[in-house]
């Protein structure tokens, strides 16, 4: 997706040589379906609930309503091409996969296309295909996402189609097994050939718990995929899969009136029913690792080190637009201080820092490196500490927050560019709680932060910091540093 | 299909022309260029220097250093880039259309005065020289190196673009200036424009742009002979999938059979969920989390190829079946629904191909590139609607050659 949303900005601006492989890295052939992106949805969010800047305009000028039912639906005009794009996203995601079952609510993305009330197995895809459509769908944390792209006058279709499995959805029994098989090869193409990708789930469930929602995969752990049965994907669908925790979004060449009218039409009869709320648990009193080491056959060494952070709807929210820009200011190539520190003075080939605010529930502040090669992994390990030590006694200065503003926000117009960022910013905000205000004023919210603020946050999550880890990954035969 | 078309535009300026979807409904243009060439263009022993010094045209030009540089794209929002391929060179941008100036100025000066200082080079070979080890630590990685070489075993597109172990430490920034003189230069310059740029901007742009670039065009490259038929081939490696890449002859672009033949192809194994080999080899047998195959279009010239993945224990089984529905399309063709459906999907799909600046300027590149004209995509849907089983069946047994399908497979694989 060209998504240019602050989340990809941030991304795109860091981690030269990401350490969280993508399905790009993994599928260069025109890639098959449906693909699981693991740095979950780009979301932009906001957490004060404070009325927008005066000046400020919304950027997509989205329009918001519910239906009796509890379905929220989102409207977005955009007129360039006579397409829509259909976007249903679930409240729920791995994090909210059952105990000992992760990866439920992938397996259930998948077994979402084999069938409903009035459509049999496999004929979701074709019949999109027959008008010329792409269907897709993608599990994060926190949302399970299901979206088309159509010619526009199709969208009563791809309605109807989009309704009928979100309420009554077939899983056929004799399709479990195979679908099982693939979604296990799914995990051994994305995870178990790629020795970083391996040492990132590591390192998650070393800072977490293996069991804790932050330390268990999207795709799942290979037993517990497993076990996953047809009741569980069935009592997941039963539990989440309510209007009442779904948000519908479309963008593209519809009026407002025309897809009211298709979506009363098409989603006011299904009925409202309960739905679980999430019921995450809260974070460990401390981190289950401190550190962690893997030796593999790579060629290159990798340094994590990541504090447990409040995001936008889970503790001390007033730090999570100061620790977006304090990722930028830290970390995002050229002109950040981690690359004038480390890259510059000839210690590492590439460093990233990276802030999750916009997750549901307590998210992560991270920074990642690599030493050059001849570096020995310490030297790399010391001089990055320093600079966090001189952070948290210095703190930031104006002028470095500002262009870390300025930067990150530049850009935010390019999000009109193209169907899908809209959908996936709307989407991804209000399933995890946030209001549409957050998507359509973030810049606003951004420009806002001070240096104040981001030396606060700074100090608040990478001093003293009980859920804290460091790992290296290191080619065979590297001495561990001390 | 309502009548889809996309209303393009020749502008000339300065002696370039570019081709223009122009568009002001969002403030936002991308305009993307390209050179023949590409890693083709590396001399023996030098292998990724063009792919590097492409990459590097960003990291410092004209009195701005690195940073200064980096810091003046990111204040405006623009993306600038440049890279190479098998076969060619590019460079593009995006940018709100108050910052088209600014691009301008700036890509400009990337082209024409890159610094190549020795602090970015030494890094960016550096990272290169990671990459292309790297690359070896999955089954993926070893088969795509081993793939190129066995398939064109005498022609320069089998260099791998990004440079090797071997090659990359002997680049210095001479070596780059070098490949950047031969693939530099006006002569065979491919431009697309869309978005929020007026015929006369984008006429005054291209001179601004283009003009101070060498005459002459970079050098030519031998014709891409078909890929040689080695069979089937394992390259070890330790991992619990394993990864094969499988090719045969295809076509060149300017065939009549073109498009046919990618309708064969979609029914056989592209896009999605709906292609023989995904319903057989996935969604009945769960072997694999994907299959396709497709064109691959390098020097004119569109090679058959696709990649698939599954576990050691299983691979044997995924090509048998995959060589069985390879002879039956080549025996059969595609059935009158599967030709229906294809025809339907593609014509359809046409304008969700056009829903940003990016893609259509991606678009426009490459209908130049296959040297289309430009009502190609208008007229496109009559042709395809002409299209009859007989036409599908006899291109399904000219095209499709199961004794000619060479597969490589990389991993631990039982039974090959």
């Amino acid at each position: 997706m060209p998504d240019l949303t602050r989340r990809a900005t941030l991304a795109a601006a860091a981690l030269a040589p990401a350490l969280r492989p993508g399905l790009a890295a993994a599928q260069p052939a025109p890639a098959p379906i449906p693909p699981l992106p693991i740095p979950p949805l780009p979301i932009p969010p906001l957490p004060i609930p404070s009325a927008p800047p005066a000046a400020a305009r919304p950027l997509f000028g989205a329009g918001l309503w519910t239906l009796p039912n509890g379905l929220r639906i989102v409207h977005v005009e955009q007129r360039r091409a006579p397409v829509v794009a259909q976007y249903l996203f679930v409240g729920a995601g791995a994090g909210d996969d059952p105990a000992g079952l992760s990866g439920t609510a992938h397996f259930l993305e998948h077994m979402m296309f084999k069938g409903s009330a009035h459509v049999p197995s496999g004929a979701y895809s074709q019949r999109i295909a027959r008008q010329g459509g792409n269907d897709n769908a993608f599990t994060s944390r926190d949302v399970t996402a299901y979206y088309a792209q159509v010619e526009a006058s199709r969208l009563p279709m791809v309605a109807m189609l989009e309704s009928d499995r979100l309420a009554a959805p077939l899983i056929p029994p004799e399709e479990v097994a195979s679908e099982q098989l693939v979604i296990i090869e799914e995990r051994r193409q994305r995870t178990d050939v790629a020795p970083r990708a391996r040492f990132q789930e590591a390192f998650a469930a070393a800072m977490w718990g293996r069991q804790h929602w932050q330390g268990r995969p999207v795709i799942g752990w290979l037993d517990e995929m497993r076990a996953i049965d047809r009741d569980a994907l069935v009592a997941f669908h039963t539990r989440h899969y309510a209007p009442g925790n779904c948000v519908l979004v479309v963008a593209g060449a519809v009026t407002e009136a025309e897809f009211r009218r298709i979506a009363e039409q098409e989603f006011g009869a299904a009925p409202g029913h309960p739905f679980s709320p999430r019921d995450r648990a809260q974070p460990p009193a401390a981190a289950p690792e401190a550190r962690i080491i893997r030796h593999e056959k790579v060629e290159e060494a990798v340094y994590a080190t990541s504090w447990a952070a409040p995001s936008l709807t889970f503790g001390e929210t007033r730090h999570a637009y100061p620790l977006e820009v304090l990722a930028h200011l830290l970390g995002s190539g050229p002109g950040s201080r981690l690359h004038k520190a480390l890259v510059q003075q000839g210690l590492a080939a590439w460093v990233g820092a990276s802030g999750d605010a916009d997750t549901y529930g307590v998210s992560d502040f991270s920074i990642q490196a690599a030493p050059r090669r001849g570096v020995a992994p310490e030297r790399l390990e010391t001089a990055l500490k320093a600079e966090i030590a001189k952070l948290l006694d210095q703190g930031v200065t104006e002028a470095e927050t500002t262009r870390s503003t300025r930067q990150l926000t530049a850009g935010a117009l390019l999000a009109l560019d193209g169907l899908g960022a809209a959908p996936r910013m709307i989407g991804g905000a209000l399933a995890i709680g946030l209001s549409l205000d957050t998507v359509e004023y973030w810049p606003a919210h951004i420009n806002a932060v001070t240096a104040t603020e981001v030396t606060a946050a700074a100090r608040a999550v990478l001093a003293a910091n009980p859920i804290h880890t460091t790992g290296w990954l290191l080619p065979e035969g590297t001495e561990v540093p001390a | 299909m309502t009548g889809f078309s996309l209303p393009i535009q020749a502008v000339s300026g300065g002696g370039f022309t570019a081709w223009l979807v122009e568009d002001h409904s969002v403030p936002v243009v991308s305009l993307a260029w390209s050179w023949p060439g590409g890693a083709a263009l590396d001399l023996p022993g030098a292998e990724g220097a063009t792919s590097l010094a492409m990459s590097l045209l960003t990291s410092g030009a004209g009195d701005l250093e690195e940073t200064a540089l980096a810091e003046a794209l990111r204040d405006a929002a623009i993306s600038l880039s440049f890279g190479a391929d098998r076969d060619e060179a590019e460079g593009s941008f995006r940018c709100l259309a108050d910052a088209l100036p600014e691009a301008l100025r700036l890509a400009r000066l990337c082209m024409t005065a890159p610094r190549l200082d020795a602090q970015p080079f030494e890094r960016g070979r550096a990272q290169a020289l990671t990459r292309a080890r790297s690359a070896l630590e999955t089954p993926r990685g070893r088969a795509s190196r081993a793939f190129w070489p066995l398939a064109f075993p005498d022609h320069p597109v089998a260099r791998p673009t990004g440079g090797t172990e071997d090659s990359l430490p002997g680049l210095d920034t001479a070596a780059l200036r070098a490949a950047l003189a031969l693939q530099l230069r006006q002569g065979g310059l491919l431009i697309a424009a869309a978005g929020a740029i007026t015929p006369a901007q984008l006429s005054a742009l291209l001179p601004a742009l283009f003009g101070d670039l060498p005459a002459g065009a970079p050098p030519r490259v031998p014709p891409l002979p078909n890929p040689t038929n080695f069979g089937q081939k394992v390259v070890p490696i330790e991992a619990p999938q394993s990864f094969a890449i499988f090719a045969q002859p295809g076509l060149a672009v300017a065939d009549p059979d073109w498009e046919a033949a990618q309708v064969v192809l979609r029914i056989l194994g592209g896009g999605g969920f709906t292609s023989r080999l995904m319903d057989e080899i996935r969604t009945k047998r769960g072997l694999t989390y994907g299959i396709s195959t497709g064109f691959d279009t390098l020097f004119g010239e569109g090679i058959v190829i696709g990649t698939v993945a599954t576990e050691n224990a299983r691979m044997a089984e995924t090509i048998a079946l995959l060589r069985h529905e390879w002879a039956r399309m080549a025996e059969a063709g595609p059935t009158s629904a599967e030709l229906a459906d294809a025809v339907a999907f593609l014509t359809g799909n046409q304008p969700l191909q056009f829903t940003d600046s990016r893609r259509i300027a991606g678009g426009l590149l490459a209908l130049r590139r296959n040297g289309r004209p430009m009502d190609w995509l208008d007229r496109r849907p009559e042709r395809l609607a002409a299209l009859t089983e007989p036409d599908t069946t006899r291109v399904a047994a000219r095209l499709l050659q199961p004794q000619a399908l060479s597969v490589l497979v990389a991993g631990q694989p039982v039974g090959l």
